[in-house]
């Protein structure tokens, strides 16, 4: 840490000489060890050394932002001239500044001693778990890797953060197979810091495994109609990221075009739902302590009782638009549980789909969206049916949150966010 | 441009080694409603080594670009495979030879000032800002990236290679006829750097009028009825079909993990209209968008023809796959960052045109859709496929109608692709896509209108 300490002192130093007002560093290095396995057989090790500065200059109210990998002092002083000289040709904004000091601070987090061997031990048995208790599972790829980081930010107001972490992580790509049939593809990612637990019990696996041989057989959904969906604690997250990119964040703000612009206080969901971001909770691994703009990091209620608390703006976007920038950047989402189980979830549905996956085309800003209903299963009479292929579904994001009708008291943890299922009504489900 | 620090250690290879130095350069500058809400550049170079042991590989990587540093990053790859070999044991045989040689740089290196990505992009934002007062919002956003290899292998051909692109991505949005907001968004641009491609932004008002024009009939537009119909794919929406619905699932990566391809070989998958070929660097006697003369596995990059007259004929390989499937590599393995492995990627994707007449294809259809823009995409190893449609046109007894609403459209490709009755004569090609898979990477594609049928997401 104390490299990359002098190579942000040296560099802020370097820009105000150079012309800058006020300007912040980011300097980076570490280490990642990263096992590859592919179509079921290990493939590859991949060791990186690691190595980033992020600089950003701000002279007469206008930005130039440089991103490299080298921390040599010939390529910082390079990075240092191009940094000032696309300032020079900015835009003057008064909304860009920098952060101001208000507490500076160290922290360390996860696990700062990786073992390798145990690892890739681990990595092993759960590629065996795989072919043991889902036999008709092919994993398609898995990229399992351990993380060790020392960060450091700094600006010319004298703010001052350092972090230093260590954990592993797996990303998973597999389908179920039988003769010539086989499921869709699915996906899972999870974060942790220890190895004393069995990889493939870590967050809903087991459970994402087994619908998989579930969904070797599908059909497609018969008709059209407009009917219920549980939305999968794994869908869920892509699909509130997806939301909040499109009705919170600064883009959409920033321009007007949010259909929440004026909706801070107001009631944008059902009364069931409540949202956060907390990077610090413990079930987060290694979550931010630290905002790249140079806050420290806080958890933070983003709807709660339905209700919108806060949008999530950069301090940019919060200073050009006079609402309150978020306490943190993170994608650590946790949702309020329910207090019915899944079971009663199902068995309220007439007619519907769990889905577990969303794919389709980017949703509009209103809220409009549409997309096929991956890996998912057809719901009627309150029970689980047939697994669904060529089903699509379509609705309205905003409506989506309105008609939230309940959520399960069951949560799944995966390292990085804490979700319930929820139970939303009012989608157009179609079929062949 | 860099400097080769690397062919000195070609003679301490032991095993299969590719040695590779590389800088990615990515230029961007947005605004947004005037505001320059983005003004970046970033540059990632370094050098990495991988080698292949026994049917494993072993990779490393580091920024610093110095003989210690080579050094290093070669013993750590080295070491890796040594760890994987001893720990899996597959005592697979050497890979397939693919001849040698050495390709030189083909394109100069450059660099581009921040200032003319900003000031071109505030012309363009004036004259909108101007023109059109009523939108309710504007975004300009340029964006310029580029990869130059130099690539040393201990058996194949040692290569230096460059890949610029320079793309102007304009989004537009208004308030549609039920108070809501509706957007539109056009790339262009391509092979080249900035200001070899983008000289005067007079040269793209047509095409910001041509949006606008577009923009305010989609606020009057409709939403699609959804199900199973009728559509004529613009050339605009054919090549993310030739790349999503058919082209990732014969990537041999993912035929070894299970996808459809899989047990279709040498059979008919599609219409015997259909032909699709993953181009190396020439296609229809024209260098296409991004050509790939040598891969990053050392292997000289040829043509792969992947569906012919409907029958499937092959898929994508590295040396490794190529090996397992008895097939030729033809250089699909191609790495994004310098500490990236190569992985099989597609490069210039594309349906063949056929002989029919857009206006014939549309006229041929009773009740349905034609599709012109697409935003979005994703592929299944089931051949399930979807993509976004961002425009679109009712087609009524032949004629064109309203224009629709963002809608999804999804298929299983090789079902779906029986249904192609009709294809253009004519054929559009892009390269502003980033393809996703473990890695980014820049990819082409192609191909005419298509008459087919595909599952439309509605109301």
């Amino acid at each position: 840490m104390k490299a990359n300490k002098e190579i942000a002192a040296y560099t802020l130093d370097a820009l105000k000489k150079a012309g800058a007002d006020h300007a912040q560093c980011i300097v980076s290095s570490g280490k990642v060890d990263e096992f590859n396995v592919d179509g079921g057989e290990f493939s590859l090790l991949r060791t990186l050394f690691n190595s980033s500065i992020t600089m950003k200059a701000l002279k007469d109210g206008k930005k130039g932002v440089i991103s490299a990998n080298k921390l040599d002092k010939e390529s910082i002083d390079n990075a240092v001239k191009q940094c000032i000289s696309a300032a020079e040709s900015s835009v003057s904004d008064e909304a860009e500044s920098i952060a101001p000091k208000i507490k500076n601070d160290n922290f360390v987090s996860g696990a700062l001693s990786p073992d390798r061997d145990k690892f890739f031990d681990r990595l092993q048995e759960y590629v065996a778990d795989v072919k043991n208790d889902y036999p008709k599972i092919i994993l398609e790829q898995l990229v399992s890797k351990y993380v060790h980081s020392e960060i450091i930010f700094m600006n010319t107001n004298r703010a001052e953060f350092t972090y230093t972490y260590g954990n592993y992580d797996l990303s998973s790509m597999f389908s179920a197979h039988e003769g010539e049939k086989s499921s869709s593809f699915n996906g899972y990612y999870a974060k942790f810091d220890s190895l004393d637990k069995k990889l493939i019990d870590i967050g809903m696996q087991r459970t994402l495994f087994a619908e998989s041989e579930q969904q070797i057989d599908t059909k497609p959904c018969a008709g059209k109609f407009v009917g219920k969906v549980i939305i999968t604690p794994a869908c869920l997250a892509d699909i509130l990221l997806i939301s909040f990119g499109n009705f919170i964040s600064d883009s959409t703000i920033i321009d007007g075009t949010s259909p929440w612009k004026s909706m801070l206080g107001k009631q944008v969901a059902s009364d069931k739902l409540s949202v956060y971001t907390k990077p610090l909770d413990e079930q987060v691994v290694c979550g931010e302590r630290f905002t790249g703009e140079g806050f420290m990091s806080e958890n933070m209620e983003i709807i709660k009782d339905g209700v919108l608390k806060s949008f999530m703006l950069s301090n940019y976007g919060s200073r050009k638009t006079g609402f309150p920038r978020a306490l943190n950047s993170s994608r650590n989402l946790f949702v309020q549980p329910g207090d019915t189980s899944l079971n009663d979830l199902v068995k309220s549905v007439d007619r519907g789909i769990l889905l577990n996956r969303f794919s389709g085309g980017h949703p509009s800003t209103n809220g409009d969206f549409s997309g096929v209903a991956k890996n998912s299963f057809f719901i009627e009479n309150g029970q689980i049916t047939n697994a669904l292929s060529e089903t699509m579904i379509s609705g309205n994001l905003v409506d989506m949150f309105k008609n939230i009708t309940g959520i399960s008291c069951e949560t799944i943890s995966d390292g990085v966010t804490v979700l319930p299922y929820i139970l939303v009504d009012g989608i157009t489900i179609s079929g062949r | 441009m860099l400097e080769d620090r690397i062919s000195i250690f070609k003679a301490s290879f032991q095993e299969h080694t590719e040695l590779r130095a590389q800088v990615n350069t990515r230029r961007q500058v947005t605004l947004l409603n005037g505001n320059l809400v983005n003004n970046l550049r970033s540059d990632e170079s370094g050098v990495s080594a991988r080698v292949y042991k026994g049917g494993v590989y072993g990779f490393a990587s580091g920024a610093e670009y110095t003989d210690e540093r080579i050094k290093a990053v070669l013993a750590a790859a080295e070491e890796n495979a040594k760890f994987m070999d001893m720990r899996i044991k597959k005592n697979k045989p050497r890979l397939p030879l693919v001849g040698t040689g050495k390709k030189e740089l083909l394109h100069d290196v450059k660099d581009v000032e921040q200032k003319v990505y900003i000031n071109y992009a505030k012309e363009l934002d004036a004259y909108i800002s101007e023109r059109y007062p009523n939108l309710a919002s504007r975004t300009i956003a340029v964006r310029a990236d580029s990869m130059e290899k130099l690539l040393v292998v201990s058996d194949g051909f040692d290569s230096h290679s460059l890949m610029p692109r320079s793309f102007v991505y304009i989004f537009l949005s208004a308030e549609a006829n039920d108070g809501t907001t509706v957007e539109l968004f056009k790339p262009i641009g391509g092979f080249g750097y900035f200001n070899e491609i983008f000289t005067n932004p007079d040269a793209l008002y047509e095409d910001i009028d041509k949006l606008y024009t577009e923009l305010m009939k989609k606020a009057e537009g409709v939403y699609c009825e959804a199900g199973y119909k009728d559509v004529v794919m613009h050339p605009n929406l054919a090549g993310i079909l030739a790349h999503e619905a058919v082209g990732h699932t014969v990537e041999a990566d993912l035929v070894l993990g299970g996808s459809v391809a899989a047990h279709n070989l040498g059979k008919q998958v599609a219409s015997e209209l259909v032909t699709m070929v993953d181009f190396a660097h020439t296609a229809l006697g024209e260098t296409v968008h991004l050509p790939v003369y040598v891969d990053d596995e050392g292997t000289p990059a040829e043509d792969a023809v992947l569906i012919k007259d409907g029958i499937l004929t092959g898929y994508m390989n590295n040396r490794e796959t190529a090996q397992h499937f008895e097939m030729k590599p033809q250089g699909n393995a191609r790495a994004y960052l310098f500490s990236d492995e190569p992985l099989i990627r597609m490069r210039n994707t594309a349906i063949l045109p056929g002989k029919d007449k857009l206006e014939d294809m549309i006229a041929s259809i009773e009740d349905g859709y034609y599709l012109t823009e697409t935003n979005n995409g994703q592929a299944d190893t089931t051949g399930e496929f979807m993509f976004g449609i961002s425009m679109g046109y009712e087609i009524k007894n032949g004629k064109l109608g309203r224009a629709i609403r963002d809608t999804t459209i999804s298929g299983v490709a090789f079902e779906m692709l029986k249904t192609v009755d009709m294809l253009s004569d004519d054929m559009v090609w892009s390269c502003s896509g980033m393809c996703g898979k473990k890695q980014p990477m820049p990819v082409g594609m192609g191909g005419p209108a298509v008459k087919c049928k595909v599952n439309i997401g509605g109301r």
